[in-house]
């Protein structure tokens, strides 16, 4: 989901030197070539061993009967996937996932810019606010969802304290399959928000301050050149932070493990626990494997149909 | 006057989502200083005494690193390691791979860099269980050069570092090749220097992306005495009712580097975020 890289042309380096004698300046090019396939070589080799081949074996365990427990594994054709699509659990994991998604997408991104305006304007202060949004990005995984599953406890946790001290009602995210779901959003945009917000900063300030100026001597409201302004020149950086946080929501695992562990009574299952589940606690990796090339083929999909709905939102 | 009072408000706002963000990571912190029993104490009502211990104790670390069974700083141990392993490698050859993708001439340059940036599209939950059983093949479970070895090359690194490298300007390199240095010379003496700022962002993300990493040495690490921090931390969860403190103090202990290294390089690990994102 990056941008296309340029590539520069870096042969030209040598020339001049040597131009009197070709055969010398081949041989000199021959070495710069070795040279330069001995640096890409061991990342070469490090992708084909360890992502390439994968993917092809992937292709192929999926189509079998695979499991670590008995060594001989037959090909079962496409009935990983009919039986997939008719597996009530991994519907119901990527129904969770969707869920998941639907509501973190404009929810995080909606934070995330509404931040990056707050800090925008260079003042002395504003870079302590961006380092303080920043700070759940760097709290790792493992850390932030066991504080959480404190945060979140029923009798002692101090989110039940402030939410009694305020007059609202307990909010049972651990024990509540209702709940537990939102439980998960609230700890994934607190830790992820601040990193979108650093992206949005960035294409805010590619906006020339000159067009603001402009359209407030037109007689513009702030409001106005929210929506006519800053919106359609952010259209690349929304693009860029919608897309990358649909890929990132869909597949959401990590904190799934550590806060929920998929519960309460599935609730909480989203396609990755599924994939993961299937895989190192049942050993069905064949099965696993399956559900993990629908899980893509999905992602992919929505991914492209984003960035045709970006593209054509820019040409109007 | 009217902007005097947005302006208020628009602080306001900011302090509001500053505690909100704070929040947990104070409530972290602060709690692995209580005894145990005051925890829960102050836990009903909201007071001061919720947030802030009355009564300071290092209990909770003590019983963390003489923990006689499991000292957790084998945990730290381990991962900084693997960590700092995996960033020296994945800093040597992403960069040479960058080097010879934004400088150097050779044929089929265009061709291999599409096929470099297309890995970019699969992802790791389809070649879980493929890497898995390769990882059986090679007899590296349980080992750390399962942890170590495909987690080295980084398409994401070597796209971030053919940008900075494209920006050293040639007449450098052409200078020093002239002056007869070698292909590794100009490389290790004249790109490695100039882009020095882009190598400590790489660094950053590469050591924090070990140190937050869960699912894979769940995966492959069967031996606890081997195990990982987010994993060995994530195992804390099923001793929850009895022992928040220590939970706490080892949530605490295992953010102090991060957020140390965080403190002294944010302006690179920012600039990292920010080049992933705009440019291109």
């Amino acid at each position: 989901m990056l941008p296309p890289a340029r590539i520069p042309e870096g042969g030209n380096v040598m020339n001049g030197v040597n131009a009197k004698k070709p055969s010398s300046r081949l041989s000199y090019l021959r070495s710069e070539e070795r040279y330069a396939y001995a640096f890409i070589f061991p990342a070469l080799a490090s992708l084909l061993v360890f992502v390439f081949y994968p993917m092809l074996q992937a292709l192929i365990v999926s189509f079998k009967d695979f499991n670590l427990i008995s060594p001989d594994s037959e090909f079962v054709g496409l009935s990983n996937y009919i039986e997939l699509l008719k597996d009530r659990d991994f519907l119901d994991s990527l129904l969770h996932s969707f869920h998941f998604a639907v509501v973190v997408i404009p929810v995080q991104t909606a934070i995330a810019l509404g931040l990056a305006l707050l800090i925008k304007r260079k003042t002395w202060y504003a870079p302590l606010f961006r380092t303080v949004y920043f700070l759940p990005v760097v709290i790792a995984i493992g850390v932030a969802s066991t504080v959480f599953r404190l945060l979140y406890n029923n009798d002692f946790g101090l989110l039940n304290t402030i939410l009694n001290a305020v007059g609202l009602p307990k909010i049972a995210f651990l024990s509540d399959p209702q709940a537990a779901i939102y439980g998960v959003m609230l700890l994934g945009i607190w830790k992820s928000v601040g990193f979108f917000m650093i992206i949005f900063l960035a294409g805010l300030n590619n906006i020339s301050p000159d067009i603001y100026e402009a359209a407030q001597m037109d007689g513009a409201s702030p409001w106005d050149s929210f929506w006519r302004i800053t919106l359609p020149l952010l259209n690349r950086t929304t693009a860029f932070v919608v897309i990358i946080t649909t890929i990132d929501a869909i597949k959401i695992s990590g904190p799934i493990f550590i806060l929920t562990g998929g519960g309460p009574a599935g609730s909480t299952t989203t396609a990755t626990f599924f994939i993961v589940e299937k895989a190192f606690e049942e050993m069905q990796m064949g099965y696993s494997t399956a559900a993990a090339f629908i899980l893509f083929v999905i992602v992919l999909a929505i991914s492209l149909v984003q960035m045709k709905f970006f593209k054509t939102d820019v040409e109007h | 006057m009217l902007k005097t009072l947005s302006l208020t408000l628009k602080l306001m706002v900011m302090l509001a989502l500053a505690f909100v963000f704070i929040l947990p990571i104070a409530w972290m912190a602060l709690g692995s200083f209580r005894p145990h029993e005051e925890i829960f104490k102050f836990a009903n009502v909201l007071e001061w005494r919720t947030l802030f211990p009355v009564e300071w104790t290092l209990q909770n670390y003590a019983d963390l690193f003489f923990d006689t069974a499991e000292p957790f700083s084998r945990f730290i141990g381990n991962t900084l390691a693997v960590a700092a392993t995996v960033t020296i490698f994945a800093l040597f050859f992403n960069s040479l791979a960058a080097f010879a993708f934004a400088k150097m001439n050779f044929r089929f340059k265009r061709i291999l860099f599409v096929f470099f940036i297309s890995a970019l599209v699969i992802p790791g939950e389809v070649t879980l269980v493929p890497t898995y059983l390769l990882m059986r093949n090679f007899g590296w479970i349980n080992t750390y050069a399962a942890l170590i070895v495909p987690s080295v090359i980084s398409v994401f690194a070597v796209f971030l570092l053919v940008q900075f490298f494209s920006e050293i300007p040639r007449a450098l390199l052409e200078a020093a090749r002239i002056d007869g240095a070698s292909w590794l010379r100009v490389y290790q003496s004249i790109v490695l220097p100039a882009a020095a700022p882009a190598l400590v962002t790489l660094a950053i993300i590469t050591f924090l992306g070990q140190w937050d990493s869960y699912l894979w040495p769940l995966v492959v690490i069967s031996d606890q005495s081997k195990q990982m921090l987010q994993v060995a931390i994530a195992s804390f969860t099923n001793m929850e009712m009895t022992e928040w403190g220590r939970i706490l103090a080892a949530d605490t202990v295992s953010s102090i580097p991060i957020l140390l290294l965080f403190a002294f390089l944010q302006k690179y690990y920012v600039q990292g975020i920010t080049m992933s994102g705009v440019k291109g």
